[in-house]
C-alpha cells in the first residue's frame, strides 16, 4: 500500500487538498512557467508552507485557493489573447505580408493592471505599507542605463525617474523626510507618510554595474507592477496636497536634469493652500521673476538644444526638488514635521558640482534650505551673499567666502539625523569627517554606543538646554544606582566578597579542624604551628585565584537554579535565547576590543 | 573643383552670418564680395591655394602664426592683419578699395575685377549672374506630328471622363453611411490611461483584501553603523580578520565587509546593487511564507516565580566540616538515627565512623575490598553498621550506646553460631551467615556482589539487591534467616527500599519502581519514571512521596496519591545522579551526582491532599571529586 493511501471515491482531505505542488499549478491554469511566474508577481500570489508536505520537502507548495485566485484572474485570460496576437504577426511576418504585420503591431492588445493594485491595496494605506520595496526598485531602475537586449527600455527608465522625482517632492513639500543614511551600497531615507514609516534605497548616482547573473524579465515583471502601483501612489499623495497631477514640468529645467527643482517649484506654485502661503510666495518671489527673466531670455535655439539633452538619458540628479516651499503652516502638522519643517530655515546652501546634487536636493528643502547649484538653471548664484553653508567635496577649496561655511555633504546627513545643526569644524573642506552613523539603529538595545554617537547627544541636549554628564563622569559614577552597568558590577564584586569571605571563614575551620586533628593524634600544638604555617602560606595563595573562579560559580549557579524546575519547552527556549544574547555580547565585546585596539595604535603613533 | 565650390559656398553663409551681427556698415557691404574670386577664375588651377590646413574650422588657427606648411614643411606664416585704422585709411586713400576683400581662408587680400562685382550685383537682385541668360525661353516641342502617318490615339475622349462617377459616389455613399453608424473607426491616437484617484477621498467604505490572508513580506534589513561609507574605526576589521573569514564555512561568512571611504566623492557605486535587488525580488514570490510568533520576551520572565530563598531556611549553604581520613574516594555515607555518627564507606577498602559535630574518627574498621554502602540500623538502642563489600554484607557492631545496648547487641550479632544448620534450606545457595573472623560482627557470604542494602525501619529486617542475579534479598537479623521473595524481577534491580511507616516494599529497577505490599505478598503500584535508567530511590518520610534518581541526570517527584507518573521531573545535573536522599525532619531533599554537586531542594509536602507538593531549588554545593550522599 503506497504511503498515503487514498481509496477511490474518496477525496482528498486536509493539506494534501489544500495544498498544490507549483508544477501541478502550472498543469491546473494551462499556463506555460513563465506566464505563471508574472502572473504570480503581478497577484501577489506567494508560497507558502503546508504543515504536512505531502509531496515532499523539496516542492515548492501554493495554496489551493490562491491558485483558484489565479484562475479567475482576468489578466489570465488577456495573456492568452495576447499570446494568440503575437501568433498571428508572427504568421503575418513568416507570410511576407507586411502591411498586415504592421498594421497588427500597431493595434496590439494591452492590459492594465489598476484593479489589481485595488485588490491587492484596498485601502491607500495598505498600499503604503508595502511601498519600500517599490520605491527602492523605481529608484534602482531610475539609475540605470537602458539597456535593449535586456528589455530595458530607455521610457521605463525615463518613467522610473519621473516617478522617482515626483515621490521626492512630495516628501521634501510635505517635510516627512525623517532619517537619511549614506551607505556603501547608497543612501537610504526614511519618510513618515500618514503614519507609515516608508524606508527606501537609492544607488549611489554613478553608473551602475550591470551583471549578467540576474534575470531581467522577474525584475522588470515586478518593476511593472511597481510603477503603476507608484503612479496611483503618487496621484493619491498630490490629491491630498491639492495639486495637480501629472505635474507639467518647465521644459528648461527638466532639460537640464533639474527635474526635482521643476517639480517642486510646480507643486509650490499649484497647491491649493495658497491664502496660507502667502508669506512663502513673498520669500519665494524674487526667485521666480529671476526665474521668468530668463525664460524669457532664452532663445529658441537653446530650447532645441536642451530637448535634445533631453531625449539623451540624463545621469544627472534631479531636477524635480525645487517644489517644495514650505507648505502652508498647517495646524494638523505635527511636532515632528514642524521639527522637519524648521531645521533648515533661514539657511541657503550651495553645491559645487561634484556634491551628488539630486539627493541634497531632495533633503535640504525637506528641512525647509533654500538650495542652488553649480549650474544652468540654478535659482542663485555662488555670489550670492545670503550664502550661509557651500557644499563642497574636494581636497582644497580655492576662493573662498569669508560670509559662508565650507562643508562636506556628511554634514548635511548627520544635522537632519541630529535633528539640529551640528558644529561644522569637524566637516571642513579637506578633512576626514567624523565617522557616519547609521540612524536606523538603536543603540541602547544594541548595547553599544559608538563614541560619535554620544557627542551628538551632547549636542542635541545641549541645543535643547538640557544638563548631561560629562562623558568621562559615567565610568567614575559606579554607584550611581541609576546606571544598569554599575549595577552589574556591583553585584559582581559584592559576589566576590562574599566569596572571599566564604574562602577565610573555610580556611578559619580548616586551621582549627586540622589543629584539633593533631590534638588527636598527640601531637604538642607549639611543634604544629611551624609545621602549619609553612603548608598554610602555600595554601593561602591558591585559594585567593580560586576566589575568584568560586565567585563565577555561585553567580552561575545562583542563574541556573531555577533553571532545573522549568519545563523543557520553556528551558530551551530560555537557552536559545541565551544563545541569542550571548552571540550579541561577542559582538559587542568585539566592538570594544577593535576600538581599545586601534586607540592603542593611535597612541603609538 | 565641385567640392571646392561647396566649401565656398558654406563659408560664405557662415561669413554672411558674422557679418550680421557686425553693426558696421562697410563691412557689411564687404561679405557678398566674399566669393573667392580664384574659384571662378580659369586660372584656379596652376595657382594652388595658399591654404593647406585642409577643411577644417578657421578658429583652430586663430591663435597660430600660420596657416598650414608648405610643400617643403616649412610654416606658411600669416600676413600681418590690418587693424581698422588702417583699413579706414585705405578706404579713404583708395577710392577702389572697396573692392578689395580679404580672403580668411587664404590669408590674403584679393580685388574683385568689375565682371565679378557685375556678377555678385545681379545675385543680389535674385537675377541670373549672367545677363544674356533668358530663364523665360520660348518652349521649343521637339515632337513632330505633322509627318506621323497615324495619331498616337484617334479615340475620342469618352464622356465618363467628363462625368462623376456613379459607382464611386455609392461607395462614399456607404462609408459615410458607416461612419455614422460608427461602424467604421479611425485609428485614434492611442490614449495613455494614466493613474487616477484609485482610492477615492475617504478609505472606510473600502473592502476588506478578497483571497486568503495576507502575510507581509519582512522588510528588509536596514543598514547599520558598518554599513556606513564612513564607519568608525571600530567597525571595521582588521587584515587578520579578514583573512580568517576565508577559513570560515561559507554559508557562515560574512557577507558585507566594512570598509571606510575618506570622502563622499570617493565612493564607487555598489556592485551588487542589481543582484540585490533581484535577490529581493526572488525573496518576495519566491519564498514560502508563514507567519511567525516572534517571542518579544525577558529570558528572565521565563523563569518560574519561586518563593524567596530565605523564607525556606534552615538549608545547609556552606560547607561547614571536612572529614578527612579516607585516601580513596568515599561512596556512600549514613547517618546514625541519633545524628550524632557518621558512618562512610570509601573505595580504599575502609569503613569508618566520624562524629558529627567534630569530626573526630571513631573507628576505622579495613575491610579488604571497596565498600558498596553503608546502613546505620534505624533502631537507636541498635547501633549497627551494615556494610555491603563485594560479595559480602557486613553486619558491624560500632561499640557505640550503653552498656546495655551493647550486651544485646553482641548477643544479637554473635547468636549465629551455626549457619549450615540453619541455612539448609532454600537460601543455603544464596547466602551463607557467618561470623566475621576479623571484625565482631555477622558475614552475610552472597553469591555474587552486592550493591545495596537498607534497613527496615524496625530494624529487625534489612534487604540487600543482588544486581548480577537480579535478586532481591530480605533478611532477617533476630532469626539469621534470608528469603528471596522475587522469584522472576522485570529488569535489572538498582535499589530496594522499606517504607518508612508501613509495610511496603519499593524496589527500583532500571526502567521503573514497583511497589509491593509485604503484607499481603501483592504488587501495589508500577511507578514510570519514564527515564532512561533509574540509579537511586529514597521515600520521604512521611511515606507518601519517592524520589528517583536517574543516569540522565534528571529526578523524578512521584506522588504517590496523584498518580504513577512523576509529578515533576527536575532536570538539574549534567551527568549522572549517584544518590538522592530526604532530609528525616527539614522539608529538603538533596541529589549527589557525577559532576561533583549536589542540589538541595526545599521539597514541601502538605498535608491537604489537595495542595501539591512544593519544590523549590535551594542551593548547589560543589565538592571534590568524590561522590557522596547526604541526608
Amino acid at each position: 500500500m503506497p504511503k498515503h493511501y487514498r481509496p477511490p471515491g474518496k477525496k482528498k482531505e486536509g493539506n494534501a487538498a489544500k495544498y498544490i505542488t507549483r508544477t501541478k499549478a502550472v498543469h491546473y491554469l494551462q499556463v506555460n512557467l513563465s506566464t505563471f511566474r508574472r502572473l504570480c508577481i503581478l497577484k501577489g500570489v506567494f508560497p507558502r508552507d503546508p504543515k504536512k508536505k505531502v509531496e515532499g520537502n523539496h516542492k515548492t507548495y501554493y495554496h489551493m485557493k490562491d491558485i483558484m485566485f489565479l484562475a479567475h484572474e482576468q489578466l489570465l485570460e488577456k495573456f492568452r489573447g495576447i499570446r494568440a496576437y503575437e501568433r498571428k504577426v508572427k504568421k503575418a511576418k513568416a507570410k511576407k505580408n507586411r502591411e498586415l504585420a504592421q498594421r497588427l503591431l500597431s493595434r496590439k492588445p494591452s492590459y492594465t493592471l489598476d484593479h489589481l493594485i485595488k485588490e491587492r491595496y484596498p485601502k491607500f494605506i495598505d498600499a503604503l505599507r508595502d511601498l519600500d520595496d517599490c520605491l527602492t526598485m523605481v529608484h534602482l531602475f531610475a539609475a540605470l542605463p537602458a539597456v535593449e537586449s535586456e528589455k530595458i527600455q530607455v521610457k521605463r527608465i525615463h518613467n522610473c525617474r519621473r516617478l522617482s522625482h515626483e515621490w521626492q517632492a512630495y516628501i521634501s513639500r510635505t517635510h516627512s523626510l525623517r532619517k537619511t543614511f549614506i551607505s556603501v551600497k547608497g543612501i537610504y531615507y526614511q519618510a513618515e507618510v500618514e503614519g507609515q514609516k516608508i524606508t527606501w534605497l537609492t544607488p549611489h548616482a554613478l553608473q551602475q554595474v550591470l551583471t549578467d547573473d540576474v534575470d531581467f524579465n522577474v525584475m522588470l515583471t515586478f518593476l511593472e507592477f511597481y510603477e503603476t502601483l507608484l503612479g496611483f501612489v503618487n496621484f493619491q499623495l498630490y490629491h491630498s496636497i491639492k495639486v495637480k497631477y501629472p505635474p507639467v514640468l518647465d521644459p528648461r529645467l527638466e532639460a537640464l536634469a533639474a527635474e526635482l527643482y521643476a517639480l517642486t517649484r510646480y507643486v509650490s506654485s499649484n497647491s491649493g493652500t495658497q491664502s496660507s502661503e502667502t508669506q512663502i510666495a513673498s520669500s519665494n518671489g524674487p526667485e521666480q521673476i529671476e526665474a521668468g527673466k530668463v525664460n524669457t531670455k532664452s532663445d529658441e535655439s537653446d530650447l532645441r538644444l536642451a530637448q535634445l539633452q533631453h531625449q539623451l538619458p540624463s545621469n544627472e540628479p534631479g531636477a524635480l526638488m525645487h517644489l517644495i516651499e514650505d507648505a502652508a503652516a498647517e495646524d494638523d502638522d505635527d511636532k515632528d514635521t514642524k521639527e522637519c519643517k524648521t531645521l533648515f530655515k533661514n539657511l541657503k546652501f550651495f553645491f559645487s558640482r561634484e556634491v551628488p546634487r539630486e539627493s541634497l536636493l531632495f533633503i535640504i528643502p525637506a528641512f525647509g534650505g533654500a538650495v542652488s547649484w553649480e549650474g544652468d538653471g540654478s535659482p542663485f548664484n555662488e555670489s550670492d551673499e545670503g550664502i550661509t553653508h557651500q557644499i563642497v567635496d574636494r581636497p582644497t577649496q580655492g576662493h573662498m567666502f569669508l560670509s559662508r561655511e565650507y562643508v562636506q555633504p556628511q554634514w548635511v546627513f548627520d544635522c537632519v539625523n541630529a535633528r539640529i545643526i551640528l558644529p561644522t569644524e569637524g566637516y571642513l573642506v579637506g578633512r576626514v569627517p567624523p565617522p557616519h552613523l547609521s540612524p536606523f539603529v538603536d543603540n541602547e538595545a544594541e548595547g553599544y554606543i559608538p563614541e560619535y554617537a554620544e557627542t551628538i547627544k551632547r549636542l542635541q541636549a545641549a541645543a535643547r538646554k538640557e544638563v548631561l554628564p560629562m562623558p568621562g563622569a559615567d565610568g567614575e559614577n559606579l554607584d550611581d544606582p541609576r546606571s544598569l552597568l554599575a549595577e552589574g558590577i556591583i553585584d559582581r564584586t559584592q559576589a566576590i566578597e562574599a566569596a572571599e569571605k566564604k574562602k577565610q571563614m573555610s580556611i578559619l575551620e580548616k586551621q582549627y579542624h586540622d589543629e584539633l586533628e593533631m590534638e588527636l593524634k598527640g601531637i604538642p600544638y607549639s611543634a604544629s604551628i611551624s609545621n602549619k604555617n609553612s603548608q598554610n602560606s602555600a595554601e593561602d595563595a591558591e585559594p585567593k585565584e580560586e576566589a575568584i573562579v568560586d565567585a563565577d560559580q555561585i553567580e552561575n549557579d545562583a542563574r541556573n537554579l531555577s533553571k532545573s524546575v522549568m519545563s523543557r519547552e520553556k528551558r530551551k527556549l530560555y537557552e536559545a535565547m541565551q544563545i541569542g544574547k550571548d552571540r550579541k555580547k561577542a559582538k559587542v565585546n568585539l566592538l570594544k576590543e577593535r576600538k581599545k585596539k586601534a586607540k592603542e595604535g593611535n597612541k603609538h603613533k | 573643383m565641385k567640392v571646392k565650390v561647396a566649401n565656398i559656398g558654406k563659408r560664405r553663409s557662415k561669413e554672411l552670418k558674422k557679418s550680421k551681427k557686425s553693426s558696421s556698415p562697410e563691412e557689411e557691404e564687404a561679405t557678398p564680395r566674399s566669393i573667392e574670386p580664384s574659384s571662378f577664375s580659369s586660372s584656379e588651377d596652376e595657382i594652388a591655394p595658399r591654404n593647406t590646413i585642409g577643411d577644417v574650422p578657421l578658429e583652430w588657427y586663430a591663435d597660430e602664426e600660420h596657416i598650414g606648411y608648405d610643400i617643403a614643411g616649412k610654416k606658411i606664416k600669416k600676413q600681418p592683419r590690418k587693424d581698422r585704422l588702417d583699413t579706414y585709411l585705405a578706404g579713404v586713400d583708395d577710392s577702389k578699395n572697396w573692392r578689395k576683400i580679404y580672403d580668411e581662408y587664404n590669408d590674403e587680400e584679393v580685388e574683385l575685377t568689375k565682371s565679378e562685382s557685375k556678377i555678385i550685383r545681379r545675385l543680389l537682385k535674385g537675377k541670373t549672374p549672367h545677363a544674356d541668360f533668358d530663364p523665360y525661353a520660348p518652349y521649343v516641342d521637339w515632337f513632330t506630328w505633322e509627318d506621323k502617318k497615324f495619331p498616337l490615339s484617334n479615340a475620342p475622349e469618352p464622356k465618363r471622363r467628363f462625368i462623376p462617377s456613379k459607382w464611386e459616389h455609392k461607395k462614399v455613399v456607404q462609408y459615410i453611411r458607416a461612419i455614422r453608424k460608427g461602424l467604421i473607426k479611425f485609428d485614434q491616437p492611442k490614449e495613455e490611461s494614466g493613474p487616477y484617484l484609485l482610492w477615492g477621498d475617504s478609505s472606510s467604505t473600502d473592502k476588506d483584501r478578497i483571497g486568503l490572508s495576507y502575510i507581509p513580506a519582512p522588510k528588509p534589513k536596514i543598514a547599520g553603523h558598518e554599513e556606513s561609507y564612513n564607519p568608525s574605526v571600530e567597525y571595521i576589521p582588521t587584515q587578520e580578520e579578514i583573512n580568517s573569514y576565508q577559513l570560515m564555512f561559507e554559508e557562515d561568512r560574512p557577507k558585507f565587509i566594512p570598509k571606510r571611504f575618506e570622502s563622499l566623492r570617493s565612493v564607487p557605486a555598489y556592485e551588487k546593487a542589481l543582484k540585490e535587488g533581484f535577490e529581493r525580488c526572488l525573496d518576495l514570490y519566491l519564498c514560502p511564507r508563514t507567519r511567525k510568533k516572534r517571542i518579544n520576551i525577558d529570558p528572565e520572565s521565563l523563569k518560574p516565580k519561586l518563593p524567596s530563598r530565605k523564607d525556606l531556611k534552615p538549608y545547609p549553604i556552606i560547607c561547614y566540616l571536612d572529614y578527612k581520613g579516607h585516601t580513596g574516594p568515599v561512596v556512600s555515607i549514613s547517618v546514625s538515627v541519633t545524628g550524632q555518627w557518621i558512618a562512610s564507606g570509601s573505595k580504599d577498602g575502609t569503613v569508618r565512623i566520624w562524629e558529627v559535630e567534630t569530626g573526630r574518627c571513631l573507628r576505622v574498621w579495613e575491610v579488604d575490598e571497596a565498600v558498596q554502602h553503608v546502613s546505620w540500623n534505624p533502631v537507636p538502642e541498635l547501633p549497627i553498621l551494615a556494610v555491603c563489600v563485594g560479595q559480602d554484607l557486613l553486619l558491624l557492631n560500632t561499640g557505640l550506646g550503653n552498656a546495655e545496648e551493647q550486651s544485646r547487641m553482641t548477643e544479637l550479632l554473635n547468636v549465629k553460631e551455626s549457619p549450615p544448620v540453619d541455612d539448609s534450606g532454600l537460601n543455603t545457595s544464596i547466602v551463607r551467615w557467618s561470623q566475621h573472623e576479623k571484625h565482631e560482627g555477622i558475614r552475610l557470604k552472597h553469591t555474587k556482589s552486592v550493591s545495596k542494602v537498607e534497613w527496615h525501619r524496625k530494624g529487625d529486617y534489612f534487604t540487600t539487591v543482588v544486581p548480577d542475579t537480579r535478586a532481591i534479598l530480605i533478611h532477617q537479623l533476630s532469626k539469621k534467616l534470608t528469603q528471596n521473595p522475587f522469584k522472576k524481577l522485570h529488569g535489572l534491580p538498582v535499589s530496594a527500599v522499606f517504607h518508612p511507616t508501613r509495610s511496603i516494599f519499593f524496589i527500583a529497577t532500571k526502567k521503573n519502581v514497583r511497589v509491593y505490599d509485604l503484607l499481603k505478598q501483592k504488587l501495589i503500584k508500577k511507578l514510570e519514571a519514564g527515564v532512561r535508567e533509574i540509579s537511586s530511590i529514597a521515600i520521604h518520610p512521611a511515606g507518601d512521596n519517592v524520589i528517583v534518581g536517574s543516569r540522565e541526570g534528571k529526578i523524578c517527584w512521584f506522588d504517590m496519591d496523584l498518580s504513577s507518573q512523576p509529578y515533576k521531573i527536575l532536570n538539574c545535573h549534567p551527568k549522572d545522579v549517584t544518590n538522592v536522599a530526604f532530609h528525616r525532619s527539614y522539608p529538603l531533599f538533596a541529589s549527589s551526582s557525577e559532576d561533583c554537586s549536589a542540589y538541595v531542594f526545599h521539597g514541601m509536602v502538605y498535608s491537604d491532599l489537595n495542595q501539591n507538593p512544593l519544590i523549590v531549588p535551594l542551593e548547589i554545593l560543589r565538592g571534590h571529586s568524590s561522590t557522596k550522599s547526604g541526608g
